[in-house]
């Protein structure tokens, strides 16, 4: 709590010079609201921002359960072999050239306006970074403890298993943080595109009525959002691998 | 025990070793000296099976090796653990990835830590550890494994001058109860004369034996011993085969 404790003074002057900018100037509200505003605005509709929040989550969930699900065993087929790499990783590096907003009304036509094209958008934005994270990770193994388990006469199997992925875990970790952050960007631009619920879908129809407020306090959310997921990874590294958390970057040699 | 016969050794045009012949005796203490490139490393490989020789035999009790065997255990420059695993679970590592761990593994493995100066210290992280520490639980990992011939490939080069002095006796103490050869690599030469029966004095490009030499001092071996005339010459006698004629008048 103690070192929580300036992050919070700083949010809350923050907060209160944009208040009082507002005010001063007499910014008008649909240009930019002060924060008091965006509180009421909000709580005015909050059942209806709860519903929002509560779409764009499931998306994000689904999403990084997708991520999730694709990127580790990608990730371990890439680092297992040089052929399986050099073919996958031109492949990889092109669906992240493509902007994801522009793949995403084409995606909303051919599987229809449902939570899929939503999830697979998501996927695609927030699976990369766990894919270079963990392949990063399962290469980076000191050669002496592959040589070590080679020496124990341990198959690809066992080495794989017992030595490169779980020394992989902080690296994937590392990935999971940045994925969880980037599912929520992921889901509010499939929202913009194509959805009738969610948080994106609430800024645009917002914005189209002039409410900036309520845009703010979805924009708002969505920060909690992101934050949340962040602290909840980095939550279940400390409670699941305690050895892994505490070090920023695993250690190089020892 | 160990027995080399002509061995060459190339990766790709580079030949690291090249026509290498040694034999080392069961329980006998071999030290390997050189510049760097002379091929030390590839040699401790070799013998580990973890490298198959381009031409030549590498045999281990008569028998070729082939693949690494149960009889021999490495110990590297860096402690290589895992950073998830206690230290008690680092040491029995290799007996749980070979399924030769039974009942009284856990067991062993706790006595050897507390004659390696580290009882209390079985549930500690490698990271909690200093580095004299962590080379200590590598060697307590690769004796748990009762290998006939222990391979160390430089296992004091990344540790200070006084943690080394203190370890290299540590070493000696221990091998003399035990019935286990060891080739142990070092750029050290006071190291090897101090450590060895006999040190094999290597010369690069391509790695060569350069000499063998016997080193004539009794045991139990002691730093003491730094000043004998046996001591000396040994010394005196690596040095001028690794350097050539520039050692005289650098000393």
């Amino acid at each position: 709590m103690r070192r929580s404790l300036p992050s919070i003074i700083a949010v809350l002057v923050l907060f209160l010079g944009w208040e009082a900018m507002c005010r001063g100037f007499g910014i008008r509200p649909f240009i930019l609201p002060m924060p008091s505003l965006i509180l009421a605005e909000t709580l005015l509709s909050w059942p209806s921002v709860l519903n929002h929040t509560w779409a764009t989550l499931v998306t994000v969930l689904l999403g990084f359960a997708a991520s999730v699900a694709v990127s580790l065993p990608l990730a371990m087929l890439i680092a297992a072999s040089p052929t399986i790499s050099a073919a996958i990783y031109p492949i990889l590096v092109i669906t992240q050239s493509i902007p994801k907003v522009a793949l995403a009304p084409i995606l909303i036509v051919a599987l229809g306006a449902n939570e899929l094209p939503r999830v697979i958008v998501t996927f695609l934005v927030a699976f990369f970074p766990l894919v270079v994270g963990t392949v990063a990770g399962l290469l980076a193994t000191p050669p002496e403890l592959i040589e070590l388990g080679r020496a124990c006469r341990a198959g690809r199997v066992q080495e794989l298993l017992r030595i490169r992925l779980p020394f992989a875990v902080p690296f994937v970790f590392g990935g999971l943080k940045v994925a969880a952050a980037l599912a929520v960007v992921g889901a509010v631009v499939a929202e913009f595109v194509g959805a009738d619920a969610g948080l994106g879908y609430l800024i645009q129809t917002s914005m189209a009525f002039f409410r900036t407020p309520l845009a703010f306090g979805a924009v708002v959310i969505l920060a909690i959002m992101g934050i949340l997921l962040f602290q909840a990874v980095t939550l279940a590294e400390r409670i699941l691998f305690p050895w892994s958390s505490g070090a920023a970057t695993p250690p190089a040699s020892s | 025990m160990i027995r080399l016969d002509r061995v060459t050794k190339s990766f790709g045009s580079v030949e690291a070793l090249q026509d290498v012949s040694l034999e080392v005796a069961p329980g006998e203490f071999v030290a390997i000296v050189g510049a760097s490139g002379c091929g030390k490393s590839t040699l401790l490989r070799l013998v580990a099976g973890l490298v198959r020789p381009s031409a030549g035999h590498v045999a281990l009790d008569g028998r070729p090796v082939t693949e690494p065997r149960a009889e021999t255990a490495m110990v590297f420059q860096a402690a290589t653990l895992l950073p998830w695993a206690d230290v008690l679970r680092n040491v029995t590592f290799p007996l749980r990835l070979m399924r030769r761990a039974g009942g009284d593994t856990e067991a062993r493995a706790r006595a050897l830590l507390a004659t390696a100066g580290l009882a209390g210290f079985e549930h500690r992280l490698p990271r909690e550890l200093s580095g004299g520490m962590q080379q200590r639980v590598a060697i307590c990992r690769a004796l748990l494994q009762d290998p006939r011939v222990l391979l160390m490939d430089e296992p004091f080069g990344a540790l200070d001058a006084l943690t080394r002095e203190e370890m290299s006796l540590e070493l000696l103490r221990i091998w003399q109860g035990r019935e286990m050869a060891v080739v142990f690599v070092t750029h050290s030469i006071p190291e090897a004369v101090l450590l060895a029966d006999r040190v094999v004095v290597m010369s690069p490009r391509p790695g060569r034996i350069a000499e063998i030499i016997p080193v004539e001092l009794p045991r139990p071996r002691g730093f003491e011993q730094e000043g004998l005339p046996a001591f000396q010459a040994a010394a005196r006698r690596i040095r001028a085969l690794i350097y050539g004629g520039r050692a005289a008048h650098a000393a």
